[in-house]
């Protein structure tokens, strides 16, 4: 991202020209939405989590300091919105019964097999990442989606470095382990398909 | 990190695509920029009505600090003197200005009345100086 486009449009906002905050949005919206909606889980609370990041950023643009990087300081926002916003909307946990056992289920009307496996993949994750508390969901989104080195994670969050690897370690476990009960559960379900199948055949 | 912490981040990989990037939908932009807009005009309108409400007040203010003023500054051959105010004011070691209002109380009422005019113009100048000041727009 280019940050001295961030510097020139910040200053047009601070110089009175409000509108100039729009490029600024346009810039980073997608990027701030997908951090909000990995912690989210979905849509709809993504996209008032991400707004409501953008006003408090606008809000506070006068006591940015120029010196650092204004893609950190807008992520941060959107992290500890997001973070809050769950801690506030505390939902019930997900069984694993909510989930699919048949990766079909993925299949539209014009999607290969090889795309309704990537769906179910993708579906799969987004799963084990509601399973995980809001904080480790964070610190995997950053560090998986984001591609954000522990150093610029420990940046952002205020965590130390050490903490942050301890805490992706065990969230990285915990998901690891719902996939594998999912796949368990999706292997039963094809067996037990199978068998039916060949029942009806006979 | 060890092997078995990199084979389970690699396994984490496989399931999990950084390219597939879930987009800010539709108007994401207008809506934020309509939400700051809308701010923006709440907290204008809302510094409109506090300065609004501050020109009486500060008017208000003034108008008693002048009569309580007028009352406590002692006057050195008047009736005043005889008020416990006054009183209390002239023990403490720090005195306030004496300004002489013997002239003042021996006027009879039309020669009075100028003065009261007079005050009422003032005010009225300093009313409208505040009103300008606060409704200034920015």
């Amino acid at each position: 991202m280019d940050y001295k486009g961030d510097i020139l449009y910040i200053e047009q906002v601070l110089a009175g020209k409000s509108n100039a905050f729009s490029y600024i949005v346009d810039r980073h919206k997608n990027k701030a939405y997908n951090l909000a909606f990995r912690i989210c889980g979905n849509h709809e609370e993504a996209e008032e989590v991400a707004q409501d990041s953008f006003l408090k950023v606008y809000r506070s643009l006068k006591g940015f300091k120029m010196k650092s990087s204004f893609a950190t300081w807008l992520y941060r926002i959107v992290y500890n919105t997001a973070i809050s916003h769950v801690r506030i909307k505390k939902k019930g946990v997900l069984s694993l019964e909510d989930f699919p056992a048949d990766a079909t289920d993925f299949i539209g009307n014009n999607t290969s097999e090889e795309e309704a496996e990537k769906e179910y993949r993708s579906s799969l994750i987004n799963f084990a990442l509601q399973k995980i508390n809001e904080e480790e969901r964070g610190l995997i989104s950053l560090y998986y989606y984001e591609e954000m080195s522990t150093d610029e994670i420990s940046d952002l969050t205020g965590i130390s470095k050490s903490n942050i690897k301890v805490k992706l370690f065990r969230a990285r476990q915990k998901m690891l382990e719902i996939i594998e009960k999912v796949e368990k559960k999706k292997l039963i379900y094809h067996e037990t398909h199978m068998i039916d199948q060949n029942y009806n055949h006979y | 990190m060890n092997k078995q912490e990199k084979y389970k981040e690699d396994l984490l990989k496989q399931y999990i695509n950084p390219e597939r990037i879930e987009k800010a939908p539709e108007g994401f932009t207008s809506k934020v920029m309509m939400r700051i807009q809308l701010e923006a005009a709440l907290l204008k309108a809302a510094g409109r009505l506090r300065n609004k409400n501050l020109v009486p007040v500060i008017s208000a203010a003034i108008t008693i600090l002048l009569i309580v003023a007028a009352f406590l500054i002692p006057g050195s051959e008047t009736d005043l003197s005889a008020l416990p105010v006054v009183e209390l004011i002239k023990n403490i070691k720090v005195s306030l200005p004496e300004i002489n209002l013997t002239s003042i109380f021996n006027f009879n009422l039309p020669g009075l009345l100028i003065y009261v005019f007079i005050g009422i113009l003032i005010l009225t100048l300093f009313d409208r100086a505040l009103n300008m000041l606060f409704h200034r727009e920015k």
